[in-house]
Order: structure tokens, then C-alpha cells, then sequence
């Protein structure tokens, strides 16, 4: 199961950063969205796949999509300068973060006796305690984040309108 | 579990290959495509990359509950964000009409 999901996650992943055409990217985006709810899943946490579902898949791709076809051009502009050095730089960048991190967490001592310590599965993440949880101990971060969403929101609306 | 038996069936360490390797191919998508959708998209790979670490951390250290709140309130930055940069793309192309990042790499008319 495990594998399944991370190869939808990572291929979906890669998909969209090879595809062209900006709605094919987003839509392979939204499946390696899927994938990361499903790991979510396999973690025990229902709850974070729920959320992963409704604010990502469902909200944010859409606003995503939304935009693109606004916008009329969906294939990637011809470039004006190429910068060939720099696009390999960045490849190489890319790959040697992914292959000195996976190296660091194979070796790592400490995740390994984590991983040991921690292998019985814990009860799912339930609904109820995440509740009682952020309204224990982060009232004021919970109330801060609905006043960043009303600001980003009223920003949102000041930036896409022509006339005020 | 060790090495690839972990990465394999699920162990902590298959988690956080996943989250690196997902983590490096949003940086890729940000790095090498012009397009700012494109960027913006690999921008929220990253995120979901840093969440799949955070979860799995959370799950091994015998079901974390804080560290659900935090994700909670991580989306909520992740959805002001998406919101504000996707606004800041629609009013780019509304002056410049393009989205290449290339082509506006200066901010004055």
C-alpha cells in the first residue's frame, strides 16, 4: 500500500514538472495530492487526509485551474534568453539535495531507533481530539489564522480588481 | 527495519525519502520552469513535502496530536497564499501580458 501511494505521489509529481501544457501539470498535481492523502492515511491520520483532500484537491486546484484558463497562452512561453548553465546548475542542485538527504536519513542513527521505537501502530488521529487539542493549547493561533484568511482574502480582492 | 526494507514497506524512513524526493522535484519545478503558475504549483510540492515529514515524524512518535494542529494551521497559510499569489499572477498578466518570470524580472513598467 505504502508503495503504491508514494509511486502516485512521486509520479505524479514528476509528470508535472515534465508536462507542457499547464493544465495537464495541474491535473497531475492534483494526483500527487491524492497520494499524499493517501500516505496520510497510512500514517493513521484520517483527519490530515480529509484536509488534504478538501483544501488542496478540492480548493486550491481549483482556484489553480481557475487561473489557467484565465490566462490565454496554456503552453510555456518560447524563451527569450536561454540559460543553459544555470538549468543545469539546477538540475544538479535538485538531485545532489535528494540524494544527500536520502543518504543522511538511510545512515541517520536516530530515525532509525525512532523508527524502531515507534513501529506499533498508534489509534488513528481522531476528529474529536484534534479539537481539543487546538482549542486547549492554540486558541489565539486559531483565531490568528482566521483573521490572515479574511486579510488574504480582502488582499486577493484588492489585486484582481481593476477599479476600487 | 533497515535501509531498503524500510523504504519498501513503510517504514519512517520510507516516508522521508518520499518527502525529499517530492521536496526536490517542487525545487526542480520552481528552478527550471518559467512559467509562475508552474512555479507557484512547485512551490506547493514543497509544502506538501515538508507536511509528509511532519505527519511521519508525528505517527513514529506514538500519534502526535499537536502535530495535526500544526498542519491544520499550515493549510491555512498554504490556502493565503495560494489565494494572494494567484491574484499577484492575474494582475501581472494584466499589465504585462505574460506570465513568464523571465520576462518580468523588473518590477518598473
Amino acid at each position: 500500500m505504502f508503495l503504491a501511494f508514494a509511486l502516485i505521489t512521486l509520479l505524479g509529481a514528476l509528470g508535472m514538472l515534465l508536462q507542457k501544457n499547464i493544465i495537464v501539470a495541474g491535473l497531475f498535481m492534483v494526483a500527487a495530492f491524492f497520494g499524499v492523502a493517501g500516505l496520510f492515511v497510512l500514517l493513521a491520520n484520517p483527519v490530515a487526509a480529509a484536509l488534504q483532500l478538501i483544501v488542496y484537491s478540492g480548493a486550491i486546484m481549483v482556484l489553480v485551474l481557475f487561473v489557467i484558463m484565465m490566462l490565454s497562452s496554456h503552453e510555456e512561453e518560447a524563451a527569450e534568453v536561454g540559460h543553459p548553465i544555470q538549468r543545469w546548475l539546477s538540475v544538479l542542485l535538485a538531485l545532489a539535495l535528494a540524494a544527500g538527504g536520502v543518504t543522511l536519513v538511510l545512515a541517520s542513527k536516530g530515525v532509525r531507533q525512532l523508527a524502531e521505537r515507534g513501529a506499533a501502530m498508534p489509534p488513528a488521529v481522531t476528529l474529536q481530539g484534534v479539537g481539543a487539542t487546538l482549542f486547549e493549547g492554540h486558541v489565539l493561533g486559531f483565531e490568528v489564522a482566521g483573521l490572515m484568511l479574511l486579510a488574504a482574502m480582502v488582499g486577493a480582492v484588492a489585486l484582481t480588481k481593476r477599479n476600487l | 527495519m533497515t535501509g531498503m526494507d524500510a523504504i519498501l514497506h513503510g517504514g519512517l524512513q520510507g516516508y522521508l525519502v518520499v518527502a525529499l524526493l517530492l521536496f526536490a522535484i517542487g525545487l526542480a519545478a520552481v528552478l527550471l520552469r518559467r512559467t509562475l503558475l508552474m512555479q507557484f504549483m512547485g512551490v506547493e510540492l514543497m509544502l506538501n513535502a515538508a507536511n509528509v515529514a511532519l505527519l511521519a515524524f508525528a505517527r513514529f512518535r506514538g500519534g502526535d496530536l499537536q502535530a495535526t494542529v500544526f498542519y491544520l494551521f499550515i493549510i491555512a497559510v498554504a490556502a493565503c497564499e495560494a489565494a494572494v499569489g494567484l491574484a499577484l499572477i492575474i494582475g501581472l498578466y494584466r499589465h504585462r501580458d505574460t506570465t513568464d518570470s523571465d520576462r518580468t524580472a523588473s518590477l518598473k513598467q
